[in-house]
């Protein structure tokens, strides 16, 4: 075993490793980091998480329902760092499977992977507590100055794969999925599809876990009688299938199947971005700076706004939905996954289909907002012919992407309404049980009480 | 029972020109400045003066009845401005059936809080009137200018309940609740007792409902906390109740220069008891520290130890309640007092002057304090404006902003109004929206859903020249 492996195994079991193989970690970290785009380019499948603020049970949570590395690949779009009681613990594990696995797993910067926020808001006091000193928050920074500012997926397949898991919705879903093509399916934690949404007109309503939002979002499982076919739910379009596509056709291998690519970015766009390229220009080796292109895309937030908006977090902008088809448009995007705000529901679609998609992946933030958490999986399209790329944004090896459209789902994206979205399947996730979790024998003495 | 220092009254006087308390701290050199300031000064003074009185007192002290208290056990009858306020705040508590938490979809704080602050704004000024009859004719001097006393303190009772806009709730809050009781101890508009009494009878008879207040609020709009630091914060909303509830255990003393440095009053139950939920319940109703502590268990799912590591670490102190209500004390005036994101908000007018102290000693800088953002680097005209108490004009003007939740960025430090509701994280250097009045639009037909009419008291950004208040014309806007 090598240490790399002792290493991920410590972590795993919720142990802080020593500080000097943290120097090395970060050190062997920024060398791979360094050679990544400020896009890194990222082929489906793939498995996009939001925020984590250190909540590392609820970590291990995510990659029970979700799969673990390296079987699953997966996108984390930053803020693994403050708030909860294991930030040291998540962002170590993550950084040492991303070694590990480079192929595997990516890691964006989140408005948290900053040194001024982490003063702030925890990660640099829980270094201090769980060291005894600040060397371990500082190697970590250095590591956060080298973080990719977003991630372009590519080769989405449009359709849901099939699935055997059960059906525990409550009502309204269809049998058979093969008669529909779906574009969104939810699961619960138990792998049981509560929610299946027809391929829907992009402008179609916003769509989270649970139409209601004061209800826990994952329905209770019922017996598994046949759901009745009818009785939409005000979220089901009444309308199936997009002009010029064939709603009832999915055969793998047609290019039907491809989708448009989708931008992943921890917080949202920019007044000063207009194309993937703008990103690209950004020297993003450096602490996050307090306003500006880098700033924004890891600061901003969508809202039901026209145009741009002052943001109260005092950082970034908010942006509405025009600019979203705008700037969507003009880069042959399907979608935008995002992180950065929690959804009590666990994600939120914003704008429609072809919108912008939040996802949060921090159960119960706080331990105590109640909320559940998202994962968002984005199948393969298989009909590239089975070209995988599987770099992790090698700008040498990369086409121009974002002018004509990248990856295996360039020959399906002509013009707004041709850009089909990629189904997405979401996972939903709760807090993981606390009970198994012991109490600490130390209570260290914090330096005000000495 | 002698207090060593307690706040001064006014009085020497015969006049006093009162003034709207004004926003000054913007950025990292301000709070610098701050913390040199006579309203520094005056804030830890009467934070430490209520502190000692809720020690449990010695037999022999003079004055006040000898032994400790509970939250439950109210012998005397309280003085008019203790009764007064206690009646404020069952008022502010019948407003919330006037604002029933909206039933909608939410993204996490509940939009009526705004209906209840919009209320609380609207009948501030006889709320205000009611508290203060029959005990502002004590006041012995008369207002010049303008502006009256209850303008002055109505600044920060409006500050003390949470950020309407950003629907949340913080300490820095709690502050302006503090400095609201201050300038009424000022005005002398407190019975003039034994040393001590009046002061116990704040903490245990006004601050506790405030507190109660505070959490029914919370739960009621599902307040985030303000700034949050996650579980690397002593707790998401309060501070002041660990002070003075560690005081309660301590072992007890005769006046503040016999404050012990460790030790724990013969029945004080054991610290460890917080990680404890049925000792919690069993202390929550009469300690102060453990009604705190109990709130947590109500709001919070997880291990004690792992979602509150500061107060379990406290817990551990083996050295006592006194240990711990000196280190709670040190511990505010770093992570309150000190910090930007904190005290940014928090105004000042002719009670709480920004002004430096000739007596203030300087603080040295913490990783803390010294990452704070200076916007201003320290110019000697900025220096120089500082200590002539002139306004310095903010760094960016983000007034009309929409709201939203979650991190600020530390350095918005600006201000900002009409801001619509959000959760997440703000930029530590943002402010939320306290610090000003809406401009103009305050008297015009149209609102944004979301906005508030002019907030009374909050000072508009430019206070030189005539500053009117912009309810001083009477007519605010009814909705």
């Amino acid at each position: 075993m090598s240490d790399l492996d002792k290493a991920i195994a410590q972590l795993r079991a919720c142990r802080p490793i020593p500080e000097n193989q943290v120097k090395e970690l970060c050190y062997k970290a920024r060398e791979l980091l360094i050679e990544e785009a400020n896009v890194v380019q990222v082929d489906a499948p793939v498995t996009i998480c939001g925020d984590i603020h250190g909540q590392f049970h609820d970590l291990m949570e995510l990659f029970r329902v979700g799969g673990d590395v390296p079987d699953t690949n997966y996108l984390f779009m930053g803020d693994f760092v403050d708030r909860g009681f294991y930030s040291l613990e998540s962002f170590l594990l993550l950084l040492c499977l991303k070694v590990r696995y480079p192929d595997r797993i990516t890691l964006i910067r989140g408005n948290h992977e900053s040194r001024q926020i982490t003063t702030v808001y925890g990660f640099y006091d829980e270094c201090q507590r769980k060291y005894g000193s600040a060397n371990v928050w500082r190697y970590c920074c250095e590591v956060f100055d080298y973080l990719a500012l977003g991630a372009l997926v590519t080769g989405c397949a449009a359709d849901l794969p099939s699935t055997e898991a059960p059906w525990v919705g409550s009502s309204g879903m269809p049998l058979e999925p093969e008669d529909r093509e779906f574009e969104i399916e939810i699961f619960n934690s138990a792998n049981e599809v509560t929610n299946r949404y027809p391929r829907a007109n992009p402008n179609s309503n916003t769509i989270t876990s649970n139409p209601n939002p004061n209800k826990p979002s994952t329905d209770p499982p019922l017996p598994k009688s046949p759901p009745p076919t009818s009785s939409p739910k005000p979220t089901t379009p009444s309308k199936t299938g997009l002009p010029g596509t064939s709603a009832t056709s999915s055969s793998s291998g047609s290019p039907g199947n491809s989708s448009g690519a989708v931008l992943c970015v921890h917080g949202g766009l920019s007044p000063l971005i207009d194309s993937l390229d703008k990103i690209r220009l950004i020297d993003r080796k450096q602490e996050v700076p307090h306003e500006g292109a880098m700033c924004d895309l890891l600061w901003s937030d969508p809202d039901e706004i026209d145009g741009w908006g002052l943001s109260p977090r005092g950082a970034g902008f908010l942006f509405g939905a025009d600019i979203v088809k705008l700037f969507n448009h003009q880069n042959n995007l399907a979608m935008i996954a995002r992180a950065h705000q929690l959804v009590m529901e666990g994600f939120k679609e914003h704008f429609g289909s072809g919108g912008v998609v939040t996802v949060w992946s921090a159960p119960n933030y706080c331990y105590r907002c109640g909320n559940v958490a998202a994962i968002l999986e984005l199948g393969e399209d298989g009909s590239n012919g089975g070209f995988v790329q599987r770099s992790n944004g090698d700008a040498g090896r990369k086409r121009a992407l974002g002018e004509s459209g990248g990856g295996g789902g360039a020959e399906a994206l002509n013009g707004m309404t041709g850009v089909r979205t990629p189904g997405r399947r979401y996972r939903i996730f709760e807090a993981a049980p606390q009970d198994s979790r012991g109490m600490p024998a130390k209570k260290p003495v914090a330096d005000y009480f000495l | 029972m002698n207090l060593k220092e307690v706040l001064s009254r006014l009085g020497s006087e015969k006049t006093h020109q009162f003034a709207i308390p004004s926003k000054r701290i913007n950025d990292g050199d301000d709070v610098s400045f701050f913390l040199t300031s006579k309203a520094y000064t005056d804030l830890m003074t009467f934070l430490l003066q209520l502190n000692t009185s809720s020690f449990p007192w010695k037999p022999s002290s003079e004055g006040a009845p000898a032994g400790g208290w509970s939250l439950t056990a109210n012998s005397e009858p309280f003085s008019p401005a203790v009764s007064n306020l206690r009646s404020l705040i069952k008022k502010l508590d019948n407003i919330i059936d006037e604002a029933p938490p909206d039933t909608g979809p939410r993204r996490f704080g509940n939009v009526s809080f705004r209906r209840w602050y919009e209320i609380v704004i609207e009948r501030a000024p006889t709320l205000l009137q009611e508290c203060f009859e029959g005990i502002s004719s004590q006041v012995p001097f008369a207002a010049t200018g303008e502006t009256t006393a209850q303008e002055e303190l109505q600044a920060y009772f409006l500050g003390s309940f949470g950020s309407a806009q950003r629907l949340d709730y913080g300490s820095g809050h709690e502050l302006s609740f503090l400095a609201f009781l201050g300038c009424m101890w000022k005005l002398g508009m407190f019975k003039q007792t034994e040393p001590g009494v009046e002061e116990r009878d704040i903490v245990i008879g006004v601050f506790q409902p405030y507190l109660d207040l505070i959490r029914k609020l919370i739960l009621t709009y599902t307040l985030e906390p303000a700034g949050s630091h996650g579980v690397w914060g002593l707790d998401d909303h309060s501070f002041i109740p660990y002070i003075w509830g560690s005081a309660q255990f301590s072992p007890a003393i005769n006046g503040p220069e016999d404050i012990p440095s460790e030790g724990s009053a013969p029945n004080a139950p054991n610290p460890g008891d917080v990680a404890k939920a049925d000792a919690v319940d069993r202390l929550r109703a009469t300690s102060m520290y453990f009604s705190a502590i109990g709130f947590i268990y109500d709001v919070k799912k997880g291990p004690f130890w792992e979602h509150s590591p500061i107060l379990f670490d406290i817990s551990g102190v083996p050295a006592g309640w006194a240990k711990i209500n000196k280190g709670m004390m040190k511990m505010y005036n770093a992570e309150v007092l000190s910090k930007l994101p904190v005290v940014q908000h928090f105004p000042f007018g002719s009670l709480f002057r920004w002004e430096k102290d000739p007596n203030a000693v300087q603080v040295a800088a913490s990783i803390h304090t010294s990452n704070q953002p200076s916007k201003h680097a320290s110019t000697a005209a900025s220096q120089r404006a500082r200590q002539d108490g002139m306004k310095m004009p903010p760094a960016r003007d983000r007034s009309q902003m929409p709201p939203t939740s979650g991190t600020a960025a530390p350095w918005a430090a600006t201000s900002r109004t009409q801001m619509p509701p959000s959760t997440g994280t703000a930029a530590p250097w943002a402010t939320s929206s306290r610090a000003a009045v809406p401009p103009a639009a305050a008297g015009t037909t149209t609102a944004a859903p979301w906005a508030r009419p002019p907030s009374p008291g909050l000072p508009p950004q430019d206070n030189s020249g005539a500053t009117r208040a912009p309810w001083a014309n009477s007519a605010l806007p009814k909705r």
